[in-house]
């Protein structure tokens, strides 16, 4: 009983020590928000709106979710700050309005050059155990629909709808649930891709908080590197093709507009 | 900033008088799990999440519970059964909701703890995850796991369990799995005879079982390897020869070097887990070994331990030796583990 009270009295005295600890300086962190724009041939994009694509054949869409994470940016002066591994993964949805502005908190002050991050989740995260997949990584609930149960890991990125030149006998549907994180002890296909932004005049996280928007044009799916056509590749998921697909989405992501 | 500082004594104090109300208040009792003298280090960091009496017994419960099915008829307990060394008895292929067939044969899932993949072509790395692949594979469970936890939420008598063992108000899906690891985690066997012969426990083989045993250290253990009677690597054995059903490991890595490589699977308990092979194509021990001496089937990736000299596939065994090796292979059977009541289903505890 004697110690409990000497331990409860120790701890008293930390805490009286502890309230006199200045309180980190707020003056020296400001913030930057990500916007994602979602694009199909530079218009808007819209569920259920028709577009078509680099090859002629018509398409709605009904769902586009992928995952960014591992943000890091790139001070003038040469410092970087790479956003803490715990508040590091995002799930972005065409669904959630919310879910598409990235606001990063307690950046350190200066001029910004450049942003960079994954569009994916990283081969260390992809085999960690539960303790570390809550939050956005919650395979029962924000990731829902977002992993691979038999094939252990994330789909970075899924982007579902509907074209007329995809049989009836499959209900119209195209479905491309691209992932793949190089595998666990034998290396296989590897979809994560990484971005780099350099910002054409430096942003500064000094006074208010800028917002640098990134347009991500998912024409480009079916057209950059490699011809995609709905009427052949309908519905790619683990597989070859889903690399040649993922260089060609990667190349939808570009830097927009800047609130400075 | 006077008045920032004010706040912060008077919060600390207020966690300090919480925190000291709860010395002495009941917590999670740890189970000690023994980990066998003769077995690698295990893989799984049971220090992230340690096993714990209410854990394990939540495990348990979650197991042998219907309801994580969609149609409430099958648990994973119907497809591991204790009496058979945890694989589903007389089934060469699975059954699952609407008593529908796999296309695999089930694996034991005793040691766990010690492997670096799950499943027959290793598509899981953390037993943690395991679960979630029977749960939501439409031949198995054909659930969602978003809607296993809302079931376990509506459900009062799951939620006091959960805070019992993980002192959570609402079921997600960290807990969830975590009790099945612990569950799992605890599973180990390691009381077979041939344990005992080799801890040096007192026990003695016969002279048959010793001439099996080292039949095996010269023709299986490249393969069955460490006291884990497995070395994790993906291997084949001439099983089959047509992929176009199953292609094994090459589903998971792509590789064409792969297909139709399986997991080596363990051997410990192999008197109970028959039928055996990913395909569930061999009734008994004895098919087994006329497998490994005349029926291995050719193919580019058929492992090349068993080409012979004059270029033929396939290993030399007298009827003697497979006697023996049979003999062995019984000395792995752990009936202490078989009949341990703590890992059966009982209707109240
Ligand atoms: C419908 C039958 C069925 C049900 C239900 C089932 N399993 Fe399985 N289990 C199998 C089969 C078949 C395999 C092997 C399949 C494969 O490797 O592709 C397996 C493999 C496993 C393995 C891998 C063992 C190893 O050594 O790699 C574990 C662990 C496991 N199951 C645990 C569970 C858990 C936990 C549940 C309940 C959430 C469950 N199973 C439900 C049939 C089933
Ligand atoms: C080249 C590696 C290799 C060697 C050598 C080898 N095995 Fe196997 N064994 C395997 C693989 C791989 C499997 C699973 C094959 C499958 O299902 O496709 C297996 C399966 C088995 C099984 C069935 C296990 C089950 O649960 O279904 C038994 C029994 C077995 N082996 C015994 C032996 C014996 C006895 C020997 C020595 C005579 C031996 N093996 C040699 C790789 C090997």
């Amino acid at each position: 009983m004697e110690k409990v009270k000497y331990i409860l009295a120790s701890l008293v005295f930390a805490a009286l020590l502890m309230s006199f600890i200045p309180s980190s300086d707020k003056k020296e962190i400001g913030t930057l928000t990500l916007q994602f724009n979602h694009l199909f041939n530079n218009e808007p994009l819209v569920f259920g709106k028709e577009y078509k694509n680099a090859h002629g054949e018509k398409l709605t869409v009904k769902t586009l979710n992928y995952f960014v994470s591992n943000i890091k940016i790139t001070y003038k002066d040469g410092r970087e700050y790479v956003v803490p591994q715990d508040s590091s993964y995002f799930l972005i949805r065409q669904s959630d309005a919310a879910s598409k502005k990235i606001q990063l908190n307690n950046l350190p002050k200066g001029k910004c050059k450049s942003v960079s991050f994954m569009i994916g989740v990283d081969s260390a995260r992809n085999t960690m155990d539960v303790s570390k997949r809550t939050g956005t990584l919650d395979v029962a609930g924000i990731a829902k629909g977002m992993y691979w149960a038999w094939n252990s890991g994330y789909i970075f990125l899924k982007f579902e709808g509907k074209s007329s030149v995809i049989p009836d006998s499959l209900s119209n549907n195209f479905y491309y649930h691209i992932g793949g994180f190089g595998g666990f002890k034998s290396s296989t296909i590897n979809n994560i891709r990484t971005k780099t932004f350099d910002f054409p005049k430096p942003v500064s996280v000094r006074k208010n908080s800028p917002v640098v928007t990134i347009n991500v044009d998912m024409a480009k799916l079916f057209q950059h590197k490699t011809d995609i056509l709905l009427f052949k590749n309908s519905n790619v998921m683990w597989g070859e093709l889903s690399v040649k697909i993922s260089e060609n989405y990667v190349a939808g992501f570009d830097l927009g507009n800047i609130d400075y | 900033m006077m008045k920032n500082r004010i706040l912060v004594f008077v919060f600390i104090l207020l966690a300090i008088i919480t925190a000291s109300s709860f010395i002495g208040m009941h917590d999670q009792k740890l189970l000690q799990i023994q980990m066998p003298t003769n077995f690698p280090p295990p893989v799984y960091d049971l220090s992230i999440n340690p096993v714990t009496e209410e854990g394990f017994g939540l495990g348990r419960k979650l197991f042998y519970e219907p309801m994580l099915s969609r149609d409430g008829n099958v648990s994973c307990g119907s497809c591991h059964q204790q009496s058979a060394a945890f694989i589903q008895a007389g089934h060469d292929f699975s059954h699952g909701v609407d008593n529908q067939h796999g296309r695999r044969n089930a694996l034991p899932i005793f040691n766990a703890l010690f492997y670096k993949t799950f499943f027959w072509d290793g598509g899981v790395h953390n037993l943690d995850l395991v679960p979630v692949n029977p749960i939501e594979n439409r031949i198995e469970m054909d659930e969602k796991m978003d809607n296993v936890l809302s079931k376990l939420n509506n459900s009062s008598s799951y939620r006091n369990l959960f805070k019992q063992a993980f002192k959570v108000d609402s079921i997600t899906s960290k807990e969830f799995l975590q009790a099945f690891s612990q569950f799992m985690g605890a599973m180990i066997s390691a009381n077979s005879r041939y344990d005992k012969y080799v801890r040096k426990e007192g026990e003695t083989l016969t002279a048959e079982e010793l001439s099996g045993l080292r039949i095996f250290e010269e023709k299986c253990r490249s393969c069955h390897a460490t006291d884990l009677f497995t070395d994790g690597s993906y291997r084949n054995n001439g099983i089959t020869n047509d992929f176009r059903f199953d292609k094994g490991r090459q589903e998971v890595t792509l590789n064409e070097g792969d297909k139709g490589k399986f997991k080596v699977p363990t051997l410990r308990n192999i008197e109970y887990t028959a039928p055996y092979m990913h395909n569930g194509s061999l009734e008994t021990l004895e098919d087994v070994l006329h497998h490994y001496t005349n029926g291995i089937k050719p193919s580019d990736t058929v492992d090349s331990v068993f080409r012979k000299k004059d270029g033929s596939l396939g290993i030399d065994l007298t009827a003697n030796e497979k006697k023996n090796l049979i003999a062995f292979l019984k000395t792995l059977s752990d009936k202490e583990f078989i009949n341990n009541s703590i890992f059966s289903e009982t209707i109240d505890r």
